[in-house]
């Protein structure tokens, strides 16, 4: 397991350095934006950056499944002492931990910040575990709404699928507000949208 | 390992409404080495693919291991070595890369074996599959899945594009996984020399049916090709059964049968032919009697 998953974050590089470029740019400018006093502006761009995260992490979804598709990459592993439950869950497994990679240290700097400039931490930890499960999830949901449209040999299709579903989950997120029923859409989104990638996986040609 | 490590029962493949197996049946014992022919087309990457389970059958059953292959096991892939027609290697990796993941995901590495393939083979650790020849492509793949030790070897025309060195040098190999016990091997090839020189049991295909299925002997001693001259001109009404092809000219009649026996012999004598000699046939020539359309719907009702 440790090899495929070592083969989807190297085969994949490209993503985990955007994705932390994304998570630093963002740590380093709301640390700027405390530091300078403004941080009122840190929530706002934490937004806008995670928007981006949401974008990429399905860009990622869709590379992945594209990639394999266009290169016969599980068409060769399969072949090989793994089975293709195997090879999908390595794959979901990496671009979890891409996910949580990016979405960490947004959390800890959000900590920090609060620790640093006097704000009562308590007060404010159950609302920062709510934003970031919701974040992390929509990621997450994006990463699916990716995988599912992937396995395509058509470049139109991802690319189309990518933007729709982004959008949509990010409206979802907006509309819902971070928080406890948003959680559960996007968990049940989530689940639905591994199931159906996971049947297909499964059952198709490689 | 099983008795019979692949089991192909009434396997019918369907591709966009288009039928290209129909309702395939055969078993490969363990220890054999079964040569799988067929023109172009006839079918033998989808089976080989389905039995691997890449490919999702119509209908129909195929067991490779013991284990149903849609549902093999990952200890069940691991004991099976393929190379695919083509060789479907990752193109953008280099080849210590891909030999590096092909290790990591097996069960078991033969790594002396391995590193004599390569010596053998002389294959360039440092350069993209994709920069390599297909002969280069060849070996690489064959390498791999030898590599592994497999208790079952499919080979999908894995000499497509290798040069007469090459092409020996596989064969060499190939015989000396042959003769590790109990080892089974499937491959498919148009090039025929190479199968009747490796192969102990044939099956051929011709438009998704298994229309010959048998030991290579059998296949040599069952279709006859005769050369009969009579005295005058060669009659238009011999008919005896199984006729694959008949050719006459003048005297002379040129006769193809399947189940050659006494009986269909002696109705041959009644003609009363000045003389009757059986005409050699190579694989190759049973090979293009039997995938004349004419001939498959013969053979498979008289279960060559």
């Amino acid at each position: 397991m440790l090899t495929l998953i070592g083969r989807e974050l190297r085969d994949h590089v490209i993503y985990v350095v955007l994705a932390g470029f994304v998570s630093f740019v963002t740590v380093v400018t709301a640390i700027l934006a405390a530091a300078w006093g403004i941080v009122a502006a840190g929530p706002k761009l934490g937004a806008g950056m995670v928007v981006v995260l949401f974008l990429l992490f399905c860009v990622l979804g869709a590379a992945q499944m594209y990639t394999d598709r266009a290169n016969r990459i599980s068409a060769l592993l399969a072949t090989s002492a793994v089975t293709r439950s195997r090879i999908l869950a390595a794959r979901v497994l990496a671009g979890a931990a891409i996910i949580l990679a990016a979405l960490v240290p947004l959390l800890i700097t959000a900590v920090a910040i609060l620790y640093f400039t006097d704000e009562p931490l308590v007060f404010y930890r159950g609302a920062l575990a709510e934003v970031f499960t919701t974040a992390a999830l929509a990621s997450f949901a994006c990463y699916c709404v990716g995988l599912l449209f992937g396995w395509t040999a058509n470049k139109a299709i991802p690319v189309l699928g990518v933007l729709f579903g982004t959008l949509l989950l990010v409206l979802l997120v907006v509309v819902k507000g971070l928080g406890l029923a948003a959680i559960v859409v996007l968990l049940l989104f989530s689940i639905a949208a591994l199931l159906r990638v996971w049947y297909r996986f499964t059952s198709i040609s490689l | 390992m099983p008795e019979t490590p692949i089991v192909v029962e009434n396997l019918v493949k369907y591709y966009d409404g288009r039928c290209v197996l129909d309702g395939i049946s055969l078993q490969v014992p363990r220890g054999c080495i079964y040569g799988l022919l067929g023109r172009n087309g006839s079918g033998k990457t989808t089976m080989i693919r389905i039995l691997l389970g890449l490919e999702p059958p119509t209908r129909g059953r195929t067991l490779v291991l013991g284990e149903e292959s849609m549902r093999l096991s990952a200890g069940a892939h691991g004991r099976v070595g393929y190379v695919a027609e083509g060789h479907n290697l990752i193109q953008s990796y280099r080849v210590q890369r891909l030999i590096g993941l092909c290790k990591g995901l097996s069960l078991k590495w033969n790594d002396d074996f391995f590193g004599r393939l390569v010596e053998t083979f002389r294959l360039p650790m440092d350069r993209r599959v994709r920069e390599l020849s297909a002969g280069m492509r060849a070996q690489l793949n064959l390498a791999l899945a030898m590599a592994i030790d497999p208790e079952l070897l499919i080979l999908d025309d894995p000499t497509l594009g290798l040069d007469t060195v090459a092409r020996r040098q596989f064969l060499e190999l190939a015989i000396d996984v042959i003769q590790q016990q109990g080892r089974t091997i499937l491959f498919s090839s148009h090039i025929l020399g190479d199968v009747e020189r490796i192969a102990d049991r044939v099956g051929v295909l011709v438009a998704g049916k298994i229309v010959i299925d048998c030991t290579l002997e059998e296949l040599k001693d069952r279709i006859r090709k005769l050369r009969v001259i009579f005295p005058e001109r060669a009659p238009e009404d011999l008919y005896i059964t199984e006729i694959i092809r008949q050719q006459s000219q003048g005297r002379e009649m040129v006769l193809t049968v399947a189940n050659w026996n006494p009986q269909k012999q002696a109705i041959l004598e009644t003609f009363k032919p000045e003389s009757c000699t059986e005409v050699p046939m190579t694989l190759e020539d049973i090979f293009i009697e039997c995938t004349r359309p004419a001939s498959a719907a013969i053979l498979q009702e008289s279960e060559v």
